[in-house]
């Protein structure tokens, strides 16, 4: 019914004052709420000749009438109705929020246009449905569960990830970022970005020598391959924890060149002491990005005594033995939590090493070494260090040439160790003997939740006795969750699936 | 079988219907009561699941009545089990496809690392056999420089050139072997990616169908549980339909029993109230009669109660009126009254600013007042200075002129006791003695008694007694001469004590009660001879106890020997010795001569042994008993030292009188009755000096006569006479 009468009113925002002033009377008068008390006795008769029931005297002072289908209460939106209505239409250029009432604010927010610019509505608007509409309608697809429930900050962090992957150096403007900075500074957690974009080469390269020589040409461009430098951005957002990133290109189909997935030496540089300024990182992830041993180790030389850092991921890289030591030196000087090396060229010496950090560590918990190739060597240092370590719960070796010897180990660790959860021993050559000898180990184990063992030529029997002496201890581990009497076990106790994922 | 799906969601579901049967009441309720009932059963629950593992029971939290609910409860373990599996298989399942894919890769690196390690040594034989050929050639190419005939160079040269052909040869095959290996890996390459969209088809299609799986045995599992829960639900009803009918029957018997028992009491109960009615119409009829009567006695009342009703509405009326105009008049009041406030404010006012202004004045006023009253303070200091001085100036005018006074009336006595002697001896014959008056040797004008100090009494008292007796006497005259003119000093020396027992009593307190000496002053006072010895220790003792006048010292000593004879006397008076004291103390003032002598007369005989008797150990808690009381009249002496500048004139007109009247009276009337015996014999020596003179002049007139005769007669007239005179008398001429 409003909706009818608005537009008008709307149309003629000049004439609002002046109309709104009688007409506000006799809204006033129409709803009783008695917005000027003092003079009802006047208003009756321009409520007659406009109303749609003009017609009875006695129905004056009745409120409701039902008997008359047309009969409405509202016939004139409401002075504040008008205000809110200016105030969202202007809001661009003068943006009235705080000094409303709190429901008038909420009125405000719900009829706000999302496409507003940025530097009006960043700071001034903390409400989430308006930042959940801006969202939805930018993206098709909104999980604001991964951006901590708030859909501010996932608009914000989605923003800034798509500057940023569109970013191409030299050709666009860098303050396109920058001058976004002072905006979300606040709100951002989290930059994840898959794409960097290399520097465009001004004449188009030439497509020759596609197959064998982009190698070549590639290393020839190297200065001039640098991706965006994060140092500025991330120096200004104060409250950045996670840092998510892939030095590559997305999508490049036949425009493929090795040149577009260099990590430079100087973009390596540059995000060490970008991550080494960032006091506030919890989380630095670095993958499929070319990363190397030396370049490992100027990011883990840079982060040695990080005082926040928990989670490192350099997974899918390159980084051999002398990247591992440096891992394991870090161990020892942070407070890493999760350290992840999957698909990596680690070694036996590499593991040794980060066996030996591992013994008398007590702060991580997770360790991933899937596709590495430590060998029995490096298999049987960690399980020396598990029998000291009091500390890891998840532990991934698979694929990893481990085979009998490690195995018998590890059964050795089983029967001592109360803290691990999860063991993933998938694609190795365990043997038969070996699957019995961590079978006899399992039999002590009450904590094991997960134990993976597929396709390492381990015996159907012992595999499965294996699962049911797991199946009981989740068993138990549940019972423990749910009676919370005895004593809270750790969080990955009640999801008996999370540690196979 | 299953792909799987998204695992918190299937998590979260499992769960959701697990807790179930324990969520009644919300921890998370806004209900408090509500919250507290939560926690309660929370704890029962607890309990009651300890307790069962206590038993050894099979331990289930969230089960509480396992017997009653054990269908729907299996049920349940089971579905839930199976859940569990199917999720476990499916990710299983899932995570199959990437295993599979890590064990290919891992294989493939296996390979691949072989198959680098072959190509490389390959390549180390293919670099070592072409170095070979290579060195050769070179060789070669040494010889040929040596060759100098063209047909064995062009030889030479040819076979090198088929050499070097031969390694280019080589080194092309490897290339294109190489080149092959490449392509195959390509190839490979191509397999490997659409192996591996192959298998990410796979996984989706795995995830696809595990969802579905789960969300249908999800939806399976509901619905059993569901219709387990409905079976239960239907035996629970007929079973409590049953006992609801077994109930019902009960109660319909036990109806009909209370039914008929309640006819029959209804019958009892018509009967009895057939009677009360009776009993009560009989009754109701009288209080009706009763009550019409009171009807009529309340309507006379009424009809009164109108009366004066209208009376006092009429009196009200007046009186409205009367107020009404009373009102009337204080309205008119009132606003003479606001007239009257509004002027007195404007009065108000008036006097305000005038009170202000009066404020100012006076405090102008009060300032010039105050100079006033600065220099007048000054005035007066000067006018005091100037006072003082005249003071001192009339003090020594005073002085001379008695000086003067007293000089003149000492000449005139002086020359009164020479005549009275002169009489005396001269005319009465009497031996005269010069009459002897204190004032007569009193030069200067009389002062009050000077308060000698406790030290200059000791002084006095201590050289008197090395003195000697001889000086006691003195002494005892000078005494008794104070004792004249200053009666109140009762407590005179020499009336009640001697010197020396004072001298011993202070002896004894001076050694007794050393203590109260400077420990210094000791120090100083060794070498000191034993007179000044003592009594600068006694000064030091004095001043400690507070002794400060010869009245002090003396009482002090007086107090030593009255405690002593006590002491001697009773030992019952001992305790009222205290006591004695103050009421002495204030007849002191009144008639202390009277008391002082009877006690001066009682001490004198007793102070011959008393000084020897007085213990040591006694001094001090005499002393004590001494110095408390003395304190009280201390107290009264200040006013009296305040006003010894004045000066008592009271015995100054005696003096004079007393000079005046140095003749005594008979003196005087002996010298009155001499006086007039001498009048008389003066007169009578007065007439015979008249007497003798008539005598002398009446001869010396009988001379002058004789003589003229004689003239008269020895004249040469005679002898011319005829009758001479001589003849006449004849014979006397001759």
């Amino acid at each position: 019914m409003q909706e009818t009468v608005t537009p008008p009113s709307l149309s003629v925002p000049s004439r609002s004052s002046t109309s709104t002033q009688d007409r506000s009377s006799t809204a006033g008068q129409a709803s009783s709420t008695a917005q000027q008390p003092s003079k009802p006795t006047v208003n009756p008769t321009p409520v007659k000749s406009k109303g749609p029931n003009s017609g009875a005297n006695v129905r004056r002072m009745r409120r409701i009438i039902a008997e008359d289908a047309e009969w409405s209460l509202a016939i004139v939106p409401l002075l504040r109705e008008l205000c809110i209505q200016h105030i969202v239409k202007n809001f661009q250029n003068n943006p009235i929020l705080k000094q409303l009432l709190p429901e008038h604010q909420q009125k405000v927010l719900n009829h706000l246009s999302p496409d507003l610019p940025l530097a009006v509505t960043a700071n001034l608007i903390n409400d989430e449905s308006y930042w959940r509409r801006c969202c939805m309608q930018r993206w098709p697809v909104c999980y604001v569960a991964k951006h901590g429930g708030s859909w501010k900050r996932m608009f914000f962090e989605r923003h800034l990830e798509n500057l940023l992957k569109h970013f191409i150096p030299n050709t666009t403007d860098p303050a396109v970022i920058l001058d976004l900075l002072p905006l979300c500074r606040k709100y951002v957690r989290r930059i994840q970005v898959d794409q960097f974009l290399p520097p465009v080469q001004l004449p188009p390269p030439p497509w020759s020598g596609e197959q064998s020589d982009s190698g070549s040409e590639g290393e020839m461009e190297e200065p001039a391959m640098d991706h965006y430098q994060l140092g500025d951005l991330v120096a200004g957002l104060s409250h950045l924890e996670e840092l998510d990133l892939v030095y590559g290109v997305k999508d490049c189909g036949m425009n493929f060149e090795w040149n577009l997935f260099l990590f430079t030496y100087r973009d390596c540089h540059s995000l060490a002491a970008t991550i080494k300024a960032c006091h506030t990182l919890k989380i630095f992830r670095l993958t499929r990005s070319k990363v190397d041993d030396d370049k490992a180790r100027i990011l883990i030389h840079s982060l040695l005594d990080h005082p926040t850092l928990e989670e490192l991921d350099l997974s899918h890289n390159l980084i051999g033995d002398r990247g591992g030591r440096a891992a394991a030196k870090l161990l020892s000087h942070s407070r890493l939590r999760v350290l992840n090396l999957a698909n990596n060229q680690v070694r036996a010496a590499g593991a040794q090493s980060l066996a030996h950090a591992l013994a008398h560590n007590t702060n991580l918990l997770s360790l991933n070494l899937r596709l590495n190739c430590i060998e029995d060597e490096g298999g049987q240092a960690l399980a020396h260090a598990l029998q000291t370590n009091k500390c890891l719960t998840t532990l991934h070796l698979g694929g990893n040439e481990l085979s009998e010897p490690t195995a018998t180990l590890l059964s050795q660790v089983l029967s001592i160790n109360t803290t691990l959860t999860s063991i993933n021993l998938s694609c190795n050559h365990i043997g038969q003997d070996g699957g019995k000898q961590l079978l006899e180990g399992m039999s002590d184990n009450k904590t094991l939740l997960g134990f993976d063992l597929r396709l390492s030529d381990v015996s159907q029997e012992s595999e499965y006795l294996i699962g049911q002496a797991l199946s009981a201890n989740r068993e138990a581990a549940r019972q423990r969750a749910l009676n919370p009497s005895h004593f809270m076990s750790p969080i990955t106790a009640k999801g008996p699936e999370n540690p196979v994922g | 079988m299953n792909p799987p799906g998204s695992l918190g969601v299937l998590e979260e579901k499992e769960e959701e219907h697990l807790p179930t049967p324990i969520l009644g009441p919300s921890i998370h309720s806004d209900n408090p009561q509500e919250r507290i009932q939560a926690r309660r059963l929370r704890i029962a629950a607890r309990l009651e699941a300890r307790r069962r593992e206590a038993l050894g029971e099979y331990l289930d939290g969230k089960k509480e009545s396992e017997e009653d609910q054990s269908k729907s409860y299996k049920q349940k373990e089971e579905s839930r089990l199976k859940l569990a599996k199917l999720l476990l298989c499916g990710t299983e399942l899932v995570t199959n496809v990437q295993v599979a894919a890590d064990i290919r890769e891992t294989h493939r690196r296996l390979e691949e690392e072989e198959i680098k390690r072959q190509r490389l040594e390959k390549l180390e034989n293919e670099v070592k056999t072409s170095q070979d050929k290579f060195d050769e050639i070179t060789a070669k190419w040494e010889e040929g420089k040596q060759k100098r005939i063209p047909q064995a160079l062009w030889d030479m040269l040819n076979t090198q050139q088929l050499h070097c052909a031969a390694l280019i040869e080589d080194k092309n095959k490897l290339i294109s072997e190489l080149q092959q290996e490449l392509k195959t890996k390509d190839d490979q390459y191509v397999k490997d990616l659409k192996k591996q969209s192959d298998d990410i088809c796979l996984l989706l299609e795995r995830m696809e169908e595990q969802v579905k799986n789960v969300m249908k045995t999800f939806r399976q599992e509901l619905h059993h549980i569901e219709t387990a829960f409905e079976v239960e639900r239907q035996e629970l009803l007929t079973s409590n339909k049953k006992k609801w009918e077994r109930a019902l029957q009960a109660h319909n018997g036990k109806e009909l029993e209370y039914l008929m028992s309640r006819i029959k009491k209804v019958e009892d109960y018509e009967k009895q109230l057939n009677k009360q009615r009776i009993w009560d119409c009989e009754e109701y009829n009288m209080i009706k009669i009763k009550l019409e009567q009171d009807v009529q006695i309340l309507e006379q009342q009424l009809q009164q109660m109108k009366a004066t009703y209208q009376l006092n509405q009429e009196k009200l009326e007046y009186n409205f009126q009367v107020l009404k105009k009373r009102d009337e008049e204080s309205t008119v009041i009132k606003s003479q009254q606001k007239r009257k406030i509004n002027r007195l404010h404007d009065i108000l006012n008036n006097l305000r600013s005038k009170y202000t202004k009066q404020i100012k004045q006076f405090q102008e006023e009060n300032q010039s007042l105050t100079s006033d009253y600065k220099r007048l303070v000054k005035q007066f200091k000067e006018l005091q200075k100037a006072m003082r001085h005249f003071a001192l100036v009339d003090e020594e005018q005073f002085q001379e002129i008695w000086l003067m006074n007293e000089e003149e009336a000492k000449d005139l006595i002086s020359r009164a006791f020479d005549v009275d002697r002169i009489i005396h001896t001269h005319h009465l014959g009497l031996p005269w003695t010069a009459p002897d008056f204190w004032f007569l040797k009193n030069v200067g004008p009389i002062s009050q008694q000077q308060w000698k100090s406790a030290t200059q009494i000791l002084e006095e008292v201590l050289m008197q007694t090395e003195e000697g007796g001889a000086e006691d006497g003195r002494a005892e005259e000078e005494g008794a001469e104070e004792g004249a003119s200053e009666p109140e000093s009762y407590l005179d020396l020499p009336k009640k004590v001697s010197a020396k027992t004072t001298r011993k009593i202070l002896m004894l307190l001076c050694d007794e009660s050393g203590f109260l000496i400077d420990s210094k002053l000791l120090r100083l006072l060794l070498p000191l001879e034993k007179t000044e010895h003592y009594m600068l220790r006694l000064d030091a003792i004095f001043s400690a106890i507070g002794i400060e006048s010869e009245d002090d010292l003396y009482k002090l000593v007086n107090f030593f020997l009255k405690y002593q004879a006590h002491h001697s006397l009773s030992s019952q008076e001992q305790a009222s010795l205290m006591s004695a004291l103050e009421p002495a103390e204030q007849a002191d003032v009144e008639g202390g001569k009277q008391e002082s002598l009877v006690e001066g007369e009682l001490e004198e005989k007793e102070t011959p042994p008393s000084p020897g008797l007085i213990h040591p150990n006694d001094v001090l808690k005499i002393l004590e008993a001494f110095v408390m009381g003395l304190k009280k009249p201390r107290d009264s002496r200040a006013p009296v030292k305040l006003m010894k500048d004045v000066r008592d004139d009271s015995e100054d007109s005696e003096y004079w009188k007393a000079l005046a009247t140095v003749i005594p009276d008979a003196t005087q009337n002996l010298w009155d009755a001499l006086y007039t015996a001498l009048e008389k014999y003066h007169l009578v020596l007065t007439q015979r000096a008249k007497l003798l003179m008539e005598n002398s002049s009446l001869e010396q007139q009988n001379t002058e006569l004789q003589m003229l005769l004689q003239q008269y007669l020895d004249s040469k007239i005679n002898s011319e006479l005829q009758v001479p005179p001589t003849q006449v008398f004849g014979v006397p001429a001759k």
